[in-house]
């Protein structure tokens, strides 16, 4: 902010770091939304190396409905474990409790999450900002999600948002009832820095792109994390935290296991919108 | 406990006695010294009995009192800066005079001060003390032409910063909260302006600063790394004079005069950026209503009431203000006053009574109503944070002759925390949460013993008994023990009532630093130093921010208690011209807290459930030459040193390096004057890179890549080292009638060196795929200034 002012700047620069160990790393987040349920696991690799991480691809995945009593096994195609219920029908429901079991390399390793209510999404609003009249950074659409906090308990929400498809991510802002870190009013509006989370100001959108904005619930324990790893993947500037490593929420439960697994596994429900530039 | 104190005393007093006794016919000669322009009360000027080693300096009140035999004797007064003076006394009965000295004509003859007792380090008992005085600090090359007080003491061995723009400042290995910065006697909380860029305390109405970083004497307590001192102006009593600067970021104006010639005066100093004034034409739209400034304001009044009597009053007031648009608003700043009463019992037995106000708080502010649409509620949110103390100070000074004097006093300060009360609104539903406040009482008793049995040989040693209690109206929580570096999880809380002791710690803190001169030139000086911590500021971020609480400490946080060891050397060259000093250090620091990972730290009532204790320790050795006469000043000053640290629940439980290590920290600061009116200075700092955690992989995660550091271990990697030179030139033009003035170019980072302030890890911003080392620097270019300073 005012650093600009005192001709403050950033650069790439090589550090030479040693090459770490290499954990595996679960991406599993399970949604309420119609279709296939997709869960990663990848390798972690030294930082700057630019190709994808390497999938593994030996383990076994099990998803347990614990409040439905239901078993979904994830089977490994391609790069990824998934799981297809059908183009209509869900995997995740609202209030139910899920537990990933994950074994590999003959251990097994346990995470558990609950698919917390959310909020639907009004509406998407967008204005007209130039450079010269806003000082923004460009020119472009500067976009605002209108949504109000479910009343009656404390809610997390992350919202997310896209350009023109889901492939294309732009910004993520978390919420806890329609504030950012704490509660302080149940069942308020969103507050607008929130709503002005989903442009991204440097690369406002554009006339015919599409607004994507989704609002997925969290429980306290994956809203912590979400934002833990908010401040590790934007640590720049002057007061950014130290890094610090992100915990995982899966414990080995194999007796004497000795492998560590890294990543999360969390559920949410999930509201959706969309709107178009014209 | 009373009775240790009384058995430790005991030789004290018995000694005192049997030196008493032996005591003939003696007469004591007191008063004040000050400066016959403005009528300034002068500090730590040498007052002694030409050609013996007898002798005494004036306090921060400018007092001395010095008792000799009955007879006729030659009393010189000597400072650096200063024309000394020679003043036959015979003295047949007490005696008091006031002393006015007269500023050396031209600071660059060195013939002013030759043969001349400076007091200098070789001199005196203290040890691990810097003192610069404002006349010194003005001298060196400044940030965008402005005198800064805590910039000039980052020149100082022993004293590093975490980088560019960082808020706060780290002496002998401690962390930014363990310095104690008192302007008047008031603690300061936040001591920099803009984020780190500014220090607070105006330079127009600053007198001298001391730092000391060891060897504490009894009088201070409550930090365990250091104790900035800033003494505030009084104020001109002779003429009223006006003194201003014109800068590129800021401008200062302040007046100070008589209120009654000789016997009452006043300063009033004051400055106020103006960035955004300077901005505002190019602001449009959402950003129209930008603020972007700071402000501060100083002000002291003194009254001679008689000649046993003085009184001061003096305060501070500042602010930073930041807003966006009209949207978010932060602000926060420090507020001080101090009432101080100076009683001079009998011609030996001084007392300065002190009672100060201390706040320091914080404003987030946030509304929507410039971008309110049609059917959407109106939006408010506000916090405020606070800490406030009040305290008092009475403090002895018992010259009992001229080889013994006893400072005694006790203090007491009451804090009250309050970490956050948070009030909003939505449409017509409005809601207020409130984290309990906390409070506290400090109280110390002290007392120490000046020995100085001859010229070579000199010994302070005291005592200070340090109580803490951490009191209701409030909540106590408890916690069930885990494994260190998880959450603690709440095993239960308790209601206190207003006043009722939740938790009470006790120190017995002993102080010592003796001298021995090998000859007139040569001294060398040892010192230990026990001290102890009551408050503590929260921060897991590479520096402090203004919005770092304090937490005092709590039936969970134990006080941090710091011994220190140090053995020094000074070396003053014969011609006076030249002082070396070399000094080793040992400290051992308890209960310093760190952080679990992921701790959360912004308004989180459980805040004590994410905090560690630590142990630390710190060892260096600092190395100064200073020259202060001649056409050519300045100083060198080398550290060498070393601090870490050890937590368990972090880094594997193995020592590591603190944020703040720097292996290597070297000054140069030079002055040469080319006339009386013109004058080049340069500043070189070379210093070792921090400490950081480097990332050594990524987990690929939701679309993202997040920094990961497998080896668990913190600190394990340095920034590049960090090095800037800086100039400065000084143009003072013709005095015109009274007015004087003054340019001041200057250029920082003059070969604009990019350095580090981090290192951090990120996906580019335009192109995710590609993952980067980014380096930050705060200031990466070289950054002119220019500053017209002047004075009616």
């Amino acid at each position: 902010m005012i650093m600009a002012g005192f001709s403050a700047c950033t650069d790439t620069i090589d550090v030479n770091v040693a090459k770490g160990t290499s954990y595996p790393v679960l991406d599993a987040w399970i949604t309420n939304e119609p279709g296939l349920q997709v869960i990663r696991l990848t390798q972690s690799v030294p930082y700057t190396d630019q190709a994808p991480a390497p999938v593994i691809k030996d383990a076994i995945i099990t998803l347990i409905d614990e409040t439905a009593g239901q078993t979904y096994a994830f089977n490994f195609n391609d790069s990824a474990y998934t799981f297809n219920p059908g183009d209509n029908a869900t995997v995740g429901v609202t209030g139910h409790a899920y537990r990933l079991r994950v074994v590999y390399k003959g251990e097994t390793f346990e995470a558990i999450d609950t698919i917390k209510r959310t909020t639907p999404i009004d509406s998407i609003t967008y204005k007209y900002k130039t450079k010269s009249e806003n000082a923004v950074p460009k020119d472009g659409y500067e976009a605002k999600f209108h949504a109000v906090d479910v009343k009656g308990a404390v809610d997390y929400y992350w919202i997310r948002s896209y350009r023109n498809n889901v492939w294309h991510r732009v910004a993520d802002t978390y919420s806890v009832d329609g504030y950012f870190d704490q509660s302080v009013l149940d069942g308020a509006s969103f507050i607008l820095p929130i709503q002005e989370g989903i442009t991204d100001e440097e690369h406002p959108y554009q006339l015919g792109e599409k607004i994507i904005v989704k609002i997925r619930s969290l429980t306290y324990q994956s809203h912590f994390f979400l934002t833990q790893v908010d401040e590790q993947i934007n640590a720049g500037g002057l007061f950014a935290k130290v890094l610090e490593n992100v915990k995982c929420n899966a414990t080995n439960i194999t007796p004497g296991g000795k492998q560590k697994l890294l990543g999360w596994f969390g559920t949410s429900a999930v509201s959706s919108s969309e709107k178009v530039i014209e | 406990m009373k009775t240790r104190l009384i058995m430790l005393l005991f030789p004290v007093l018995l000694l005192l006695q049997g030196q008493y006794a032996q005591a003939q016919q003696r007469y004591t000669i007191s008063g004040y010294v000050k400066d016959q322009q403005n009528g300034e009360s002068l500090i730590g000027i040498s007052v002694s009995k030409a050609g013996t080693g007898l002798g005494t300096v004036t306090n921060e009140f400018g007092f001395f009192s010095l008792t000799l035999p009955a007879g006729d004797h030659v009393l010189q007064f000597s400072y650096v800066g200063y024309t000394s003076m020679k003043l036959n006394v015979s003295l047949k009965s007490n005696k008091t005079m006031d002393i006015k000295l007269e500023k050396s004509s031209s600071q660059l003859s060195t013939v002013t001060v030759k043969g001349t007792k400076q007091e200098k380090a070789v001199n005196t008992l203290s040890t691990s003390l810097n003192r610069l005085d404002i006349a010194q600090m003005k001298k060196m090359p400044t940030f965008m032409g402005e005198v800064d007080v805590l910039r000039s003491i980052q020149t100082l061995p022993g004293v590093n910063t975490v980088g560019e723009g960082a808020s706060g400042f780290n002496v002998r290995g401690g962390a930014a909260d363990e310095n104690l910065i008192l302007l008047d006697d008031a603690p300061v909380y936040n001591s920099t302006h803009m984020l780190g860029f500014f220090s607070v305390f105006n330079p127009d109405a600053v007198k001298s600063i001391n730092l000391i970083k060891g060897g504490f004497p009894a009088e201070y307590g409550g930090r365990t790394s250091s104790v900035l001192d800033i003494r505030m102006k009084d104020g001109n009593n002779q003429n009223t004079t006006v003194n201003g600067g014109i800068g590129n970021i800021f401008s200062r104006l302040s007046v100070e005069g008589p209120i009654k010639k000789d016997e009452s005066s006043f300063i009033i100093a004051a400055r106020r950026s103006y960035i955004d004034v300077i901005m505002k034409p190019f602001l449009k739209g959402d950003m129209k209503d930008t603020k972007l400034n700071f402000y501060d304001v100083t002000a002291k009044v003194n009254f001679k009431l008689n000649k046993n009597n003085t009184l001061f009053a003096s305060g501070y007031l500042g602010r930073d203000v930041f807003g966006f648009g009209t949207q978010v608003n932060m602000n926060w700043g420090n507020k001080t006053a101090t009432v101080r009463w100076n009683h001079v019992f009998t011609n030996r037995l001084f007392l300065n009574l002190t009672t100060f106000y201390s706040n320091y708080d914080y404003t987030l502010d946030f509304n929507n109503s410039s971008k309110k649409e049609a059917g959407e509620n109106t939006q408010k949110y506000k916090w405020t944070s606070n800490i406030i103390n009040y305290g008092v100070k009475p403090a002895f000074t018992y010259y009992i002759n001229a080889h013994n004097s006893i400072h005694t006093g006790v203090s007491g300060i009451y804090y009250t925390f309050k970490p956050g009360t948070g009030t909003a609104v939505d449409g017509t539903t409005t809601s207020v949460t409130d984290l309990t406040q906390q409070h506290g009482l400090e109280a110390a008793a002290y007392i120490d013993h000046e020995w100085k049995p001859s010229t070579r040989f000199g010994v302070q040693y005291g005592l200070r008994f340090s109580s803490y209690q951490y009191l209701g109206k409030g909540t106590a929580y408890y916690y069930n023990d885990t494994t260190p570096g998880i959450r603690k999880t709440l095993a239960g809380t308790k209601e206190y009532g207003a006043n009722e002791v939740i938790k009470a710690y006790n120190y017995l803190e002993p102080r010592i630093t003796a001298r021995y001169a090998l000859s007139d030139n040569h001294a060398i000086k040892a010192s230990y130093a026990r001290t102890t911590q009551f408050m503590h500021q929260l921060s897991n971020t590479a520096s402090p921010t203004p919005l770092d609480i304090w937490t005092p400490s709590t039936n969970n946080v134990q006080p941090q208690v710091a011994d220190q060891y140090t053995v020094g050397y000074v070396y003053d060259a014969p011609s006076n011209v030249y002082e070396i000093s070399a000094e080793v250090y040992y400290k051992n620091m308890e209960h310093q807290l760190d952080y679990i990972d992921n701790a959360d730290l912004q308004l989180n009532q459980l805040i004590e459930a994410d905090l560690l204790p630590s142990h630390s320790r710190s060892y260096g050795l600092e190395v100064m030459a200073k020259k202060e006469v001649g056409a050519t000043t300045g100083w060198i000053s080398y550290t060498l040193s070393r601090t870490e640290r050890q937590t368990n629940g972090i880094s594997q439980n193995e020592w590591f390096l603190n944020r703040y290590d720097r292996t290597h920290n070297l000054n140069l600061v030079l002055t040469h004057d080319f006339s009386p009116r013109r004058t080049l200075s340069a500043n070189w700092v070379f210093a070792s890179g921090t400490p950081a955690t480097f990332a050594d992989s990524r987990l690929e995660f939701q679309d993202w890549d997040i920094p990961y550091n497998s080896t668990d271990k913190r600190n394990n990697y340095r920034l590049p080292a960090y090095h800037r030179l800086d100039l400065s030139y000084t143009i003072k033009g013709k005095q015109l009638r009274r007015w004087k003035g003054e340019w001041v170019f200057s250029l920082y980072n003059v070969y604009a060196r990019r350095n580090a302030y981090t290192v951090y890890f990120q996906q580019n911003k335009d192109d995710p795929s590609k993952k980067e080392a980014v380096r930050l620097s705060i200031i990466g270019s070289v950054i002119p200034g220019i500053t017209y300073n002047f004075k009616f």
